[in-house]
This record gives C-alpha cells, sequence and structure tokens, in this order.
C-alpha cells in the first residue's frame, strides 16, 4: 500500500489538472489568476493524502508489518542468531530438521505468531495443531521466507530457505491448495514449477501419477474439486523428491478415500527418513497421523509433546454405572478408594476404578447393575480445553501469564 | 550458515538457473489465454489501425508534414494498452491467484523471478510488435503508393520509426511488468497503466515553454518523436526519447526489484 500512496496522489493530481484545464479552455475564465491555480494544485495534494488514508489505512494494519520491527533491526542481530547456533549445539545441527527460533511475526497491531520455538525433526510425521487463527499458516510462510519475520529465525537444514538453491529438492511444500493459476492446465502447472528447479518432464508425469491427478491433468486448474486440488498441491511438494515436506492442512476437502491415502503417504514418507511437517486445525486427525504433536493457539506455543504422551496424559477415563441402588453402591466404591460422582438418581461416574473391579465390588455387596460402560474423553476434548485456556490467558493480563501460556 | 550447509547439495551454475527460470516463465505465458488474447487484440488493433488510418489518408488527398508519425504509425497507441495488460498480468494474476506462493517457495530469489518474467514478456512483445510494426508499414505503403504517396523502408528515417514502434511497444509492456510487480493488484495496475501513460499528456497544456519541456519526457511524446521522419527540434533527439522512453520500464522495474521482497 506504501506504493499506493505516490499512485494515488498522481492520479488526484492529474485528474484535478485534468479539470483545471477544461475550466481553462473556457473563453470567460480563461486567464485565472495565477493564485488560483496554485491553491488549486495544493489543494490537490492533502486531498490525495485523505483519499490515501481512507481507502489504504486499514489494510496498512492488517497486512505490514510496522517498519519499526522488520526493517530497523539491524541486519547484523539477525545474523548474529543464525550464526551462534552452530557454536552452541552440536555441528551441523538441522541437517534434515525445520527449526523455529523465538519467531514472532506481527501484523500491525496483531501479533500473528508470538515468541514461537519449536524443532521437527526428521523420521517422523510432527502435526502442527492449532485453532483457526492460530498462527499456523504464518509460521509456514515464514519458514518458507514468503513472509519476513518480525523477529526471531526459522531455518531449515541450519540455513534460511531463501538461501536454498533449488529448494525444491530439499524442501517440498503444499501451502494452500488454490495457489495455482485457474486458467492453466495441471499438467502445464506443475511442469512450470518442475522446470524453475531443473526437474524434467518424466518426473512431472510421475508425480501426476502418485497422486492421482494423472487422468485429469490435461483439464485448467479451475475445473478441479478442492480435493483435486489437493492431490494436486501433494504433486507438487514431491516433485524434487525432496527430504523435507511441509503441508498446510492438506487433508482439507479430500474424500475419505483420499485422507486414507494422504495418512499413508505421509507415514511412508516419514517411515524413509524424511521430515513431513504437516499443519491442521482437527486433532482427530493429527492423531492417527501425527507421530509428534506441536500445539499453537493465539501465536504461543501450547504443547510440544509425542502423539502417545500427549493421548495418555489427555484422555482421561472414566466408567458410567447405572444402578437402583446407586446410593449403597456409592458409598461401597468410596471406600474401597474410588472418585464417584451421582450423576443421577441412579447413575455414577466412576473415576479410578476399572469396570472389572466395580462389578466384583457390586457383587461383593449384592447389589445389582443395570449398566456398565467405560467412556473414554476424545482427544478433540482435550485439545479443546488446551486451546481454550490459551485464549483465557490471552484476555487476562497478558504480560503476568505469558509464561504459564507458554509451557 | 557454511558450516551447517546441507552435504550433498549441488551448487548449478548461475547459467543454468537462469535457464531454469527463463524456461518456467516461458511454460507460464504462454499457457494462459490472456496472453492469446491480449496479443491478440494488440494484432488485431495494430493492423486495422493501420489499415484505416492509410485508406483514410488516401482518400483525403492532403499531404501531411510527416507522413509516417501521423499516418504509417497513428495505430500505435491502441495495442499499448494491449501489451501493457499483458505485462501487468504476468505478476497480478500470480498474486490474485496465490500462485506466486508457489512460485517464491520455487525459487525464492524473487528478483530472479521478476527479471526473468520481464526477458520472457519482453522478448515475447517485441518479436510480436517488430513483426506487427513491419507489417503495418508495409499495408500502409501498399494502400498509399497507389496514390503515389508511400514513403519507401529506404527513406531517410523510416527504416528507424518502423525498428521503434516495435520497441515502443516493448516498453510499455515492460512498464505493465513493473506495475504489476509492485501494485499486485490487476484492477489498479491496469488502471495505473494508462495513468502514466496518458495522464502526462494533460502537461503538453501546460503555459507555453513548459508544455513541451516537461511533456519530452512522457512515454507518448518520446515514442512520436522515434516514429517521425522528422523529429520536431523543441522534443528531445531520438536517441534522446529513446533513453526517456525505456527509462520509464528501468525505472518501474528497479522499484519493483526494490519492493518485490514484501510479504505474500
Amino acid at each position: 500500500m506504501a506504493v499506493a500512496a505516490p499512485l494515488i496522489l498522481v492520479v488526484a493530481v492529474g485528474f484535478a489538472a485534468f479539470c483545471l484545464f477544461d475550466l481553462v479552455r473556457i473563453p470567460e475564465v480563461r486567464y485565472l489568476p495565477k493564485w488560483v491555480w496554485a491553491l488549486i494544485i495544493c489543494m490537490t495534494i492533502p486531498l490525495g493524502g485523505i483519499v490515501y488514508l481512507a481507502a489504504g489505512r486499514g489494510r496498512v494494519e492488517q497486512l505490514k508489518p510496522p517498519i519499526a520491527d522488520a526493517h530497523s533491526l539491524p541486519r547484523c542481530d539477525r545474523h548474529a542468531v543464525i550464526s551462534r547456533r552452530p557454536a552452541r549445539s552440536v555441528p551441523s545441527p538441522g541437517a534434515g530438521s525445520i527449526e523455529v527460533e523465538r519467531l514472532t511475526k506481527r501484523f500491525g497491531s496483531t501479533t500473528a505468531v508470538d515468541d514461537l520455538t519449536f524443532t521437527v525433526r526428521p523420521g517422523h510425521v510432527t502435526g502442527f495443531l492449532g485453532p483457526n487463527g492460530a498462527g499456523k499458516t504464518t509460521t509456514m510462510r515464514v519458514i518458507l521466507g514468503l513472509q519476513a519475520p518480525s523477529s526471531g529465525a526459522a531455518r531449515v537444514r541450519g540455513r534460511r530457505y531463501q538461501d536454498i538453491v533449488r529448494p525444491l529438492h530439499a524442501v517440498g511444500t503444499l501451502l494452500d491448495a488454490g495457489a495455482a493459476h485457474p486458467g492453466r492446465s495441471a499438467r502445464v502447472h506443475v511442469l512450470s514449477i518442475a522446470q524453475s528447479n531443473g526437474i524434467g518432464r518424466t518426473r512431472v508425469e510421475e508425480v501426476l501419477e502418485l497422486t492421482g491427478v494423472a487422468s485429469v491433468a490435461h483439464r485448467r486448474v479451475q475445473e478441479f474439486s478442492l480435493g483435486m486440488k489437493q492431490r494436486l498441491g501433494i504433486a507438487t511438494a514431491l516433485l524434487g523428491d525432496p527430504p523435507m515436506l511441509l503441508f498446510d492442512e492438506p487433508v482439507n476437502g479430500l474424500d475419505p478415500e483420499g485422507i486414507r491415502w494422504v495418512r499413508q503417504l505421509f507415514k511412508s514418507l516419514a517411515a524413509e527418513g524424511r521430515t513431513v511437517f504437516v499443519s491442521s486445525h482437527l486433532m482427530s486427525e493429527m492423531a492417527l497421523t501425527a507421530d509428534h504433536l506441536i500445539i499453537i493457539g493465539r501465536g504461543r506455543l501450547l504443547a510440544d509433546t509425542a502423539t502417545e504422551a500427549f493421548v495418555e496424559a489427555n484422555a482421561h477415563k472414566d466408567v458410567f454405572v447405572r444402578s437402583p441402588q446407586a446410593g449403597e453402591l456409592r458409598q461401597e466404591l468410596l471406600r474401597a478408594g474410588a472418585g464417584v460422582v451421582a450423576d443421577g438418581d441412579d447413575t455414577l461416574s466412576v473415576t479410578g476404578m476399572d469396570a472389572p473391579v466395580i462389578a466384583e465390588a457390586a457383587a461383593a455387596h449384592q447389589i445389582p447393575i443395570h449398566e456398565l460402560t467405560p467412556r473414554y474423553a476424545s482427544l478433540e476434548e482435550a485439545y479443546l480445553d488446551l486451546t481454550r485456556t490459551s485464549v483465557e490467558y490471552r484476555a487476562g493480563n497478558a504480560g503476568d501469564q505469558a509464561d504459564e501460556a507458554g509451557r | 550458515m557454511t558450516a551447517t550447509d546441507a552435504p550433498g547439495a549441488t551448487a548449478p551454475s548461475i547459467s543454468s538457473r537462469a535457464h531454469d527460470v527463463l524456461t518456467s516463465e516461458w511454460t507460464k505465458l504462454r499457457s494462459v489465454r490472456s496472453t492469446v488474447w491480449t496479443l491478440l487484440i494488440a494484432a488485431i488493433t495494430a493492423i486495422s489501425g493501420s489499415l484505416i488510418m492509410a485508406a483514410a489518408a488516401a482518400g483525403d488527398g492532403k499531404q501531411p508534414l510527416d507522413p509516417v508519425a501521423s499516418i504509417y504509425f497513428a495505430w500505435l497507441e491502441y495495442p499499448v494498452l494491449a501489451v501493457g495488460v499483458l505485462g501487468v498480468l504476468t505478476f497480478t494474476s500470480e498474486f490474485s491467484t496465490g500462485q506466486i506462493r508457489t512460485t517464491f517457495t520455487a525459487v525464492p530469489r524473487r528478483r530472479s523471478v521478476l527479471s526473468a518474467k520481464a526477458a520472457v514478456v519482453g522478448a515475447t512483445t517485441l518479436v510480436l510488435a517488430e513483426t506487427l510494426s513491419f507489417a503495418a508499414f508495409f499495408l500502409s505503403e501498399a494502400i498509399l503508393s497507389r496514390h503515389h504517396r508511400g514513403v519507401s523502408l529506404g527513406h531517410p528515417g523510416a527504416l528507424r520509426a518502423v525498428i521503434a514502434a516495435g520497441v515502443c511497444l516493448c516498453a510499455v509492456a515492460l512498464l505493465g511488468v513493473a506495475l504489476g510487480a509492485i501494485i499486485r493488484h490487476t484492477a489498479g495496475a491496469v488502471v495505473a497503466l494508462p495513468t502514466l501513460i496518458y495522464l502526462p499528456l494533460v502537461l503538453l497544456s501546460l503555459p507555453a515553454p513548459w508544455g513541451t519541456r516537461i511533456g519530452k519526457f512522457t512515454t507518448l511524446m518520446a515514442s512520436y518523436q522515434l516514429v517521425s521522419l522528422h523529429p520536431q527540434a523543441d522534443l528531445l533527439s531520438p536517441i534522446l526519447s529513446l533513453l526517456v522512453l525505456l527509462a520509464w520500464p528501468a525505472a518501474g522495474l528497479l522499484l519493483a526489484a526494490a519492493l518485490i521482497s514484501k510479504d505474500t
């Protein structure tokens, strides 16, 4: 928008001048005093400014990082962050990994990513989870050098993405499924990307075949469904046979068969030792696909954990019991050390005791049981709890609670 | 950073990288319909324009002072917009569809993308515009010579004018590329293009010395000088006019190169 300003000015000044000349040509007003000219020209400039402010200001805040953060940060500082790393840790720390270090990205007054640090390691499918607007896409764009970080750094295989020559051989990406010119055929779209990295036509046909797009590759991208576009995006990601892959919401719009295919694809890519980094807002999907989870909310890191550990820690279970003598059973179970909550007149939810033990206890005291159901809290709920908390932290005093939210 | 360079990474030479980006951009340019449409419109306006102008001039019997500028290339301002829009669309169509992220992810050196696009669009329009320019000249010549009023290609300055007409179109296409990269929105850039080309004409109406003093630096007056048999004395010489004409896209592309690293 900074560019639009002078343009709008030019248009405004030009238009005013144009009107003026028409006016001047009418004989009776032809000889306007010079000061009127000066006045009118002087008026058009602030007028252009006002038009610019009215038209452009809102967008500026949305789209542009504040200059103070993105640009006035001394360049040497940013390099210091990059070069300090190898000295501090093992040599070649990121041979196959993605490292995000204290990454912050602001858009005007909005902080999309807030002091985010994590590492994605090879040989695993790493799920990148967060509700809509959590900053997943922004983080991925910063990793890929599409957006400049306000502070902090993101490195791919130990260096900035922008410094990789022919990056498709190093990192495959699916950023968003619509990121293709709608008027081009799918085959030519993939070919044009392949050519930019010196990849030949044979490989183009291979990936089209592999992703199931080959039979419709002659059609224009605008005729594709969202699911087909996702497959096309995955095809471009696989072009360079890269050791590292980033996918932003790859299962959106895929049919169940496609989702299963993608899941298996990710797992096999990871099994070959590649780094697979997949963002999603669906916990249930990631629980099935990912070995490791990085969960963010409001741009902050909420959890960085193995999927199994997350499941174990969060999938609380209890046992639902229905009995005509619920009160008596409750007393017995409490005595035995279980946690019991009476849900209704004849129903209990029991924690800390497995269903067979409850049944045996009831039998021992001759209490009839009508229903005995083990219940598992869904991961989805655990995830919602986690991300909801982050929202609450943000609503409170961010300064005091920032550290807690970060954990 | 050198310590952490990935082992086994091949470093292709600069020329092969340039070749990659150029072939990629060429594939992109020729695979969208807008390219065909804009170039077709350019061709139709140029050829039909030259036919109409020549036929009209042949009919009215007056011999203007400078037949090359006022008859042979009087059509020049029509295809200008078409090739300019072609230049604009090479960038804005990518920005508006999100394709640009795919492009910049594949080629993170954005200035290579800018120069490759400019080179491909420039070469394509130059070839087409020179073809049109010669075709239009010979068409006009064929019509006018029957009335014994033709100006042959061997006439001093005629060849320069014919070649220059093609260069003018190419320059506008490059200006379009620059505007597309700077403004990033099709509508904005398509409006800005004629604004930059035609609006300075207003300056020509400025009071006496100022009209030409400023006006000679506009793309249109520079083009006019280039395609004239007898360049006007109060404007710049053809050589300087050529420099002025090329300075517009050059300045635009420099600004685009400075701004292209903005977030996408």
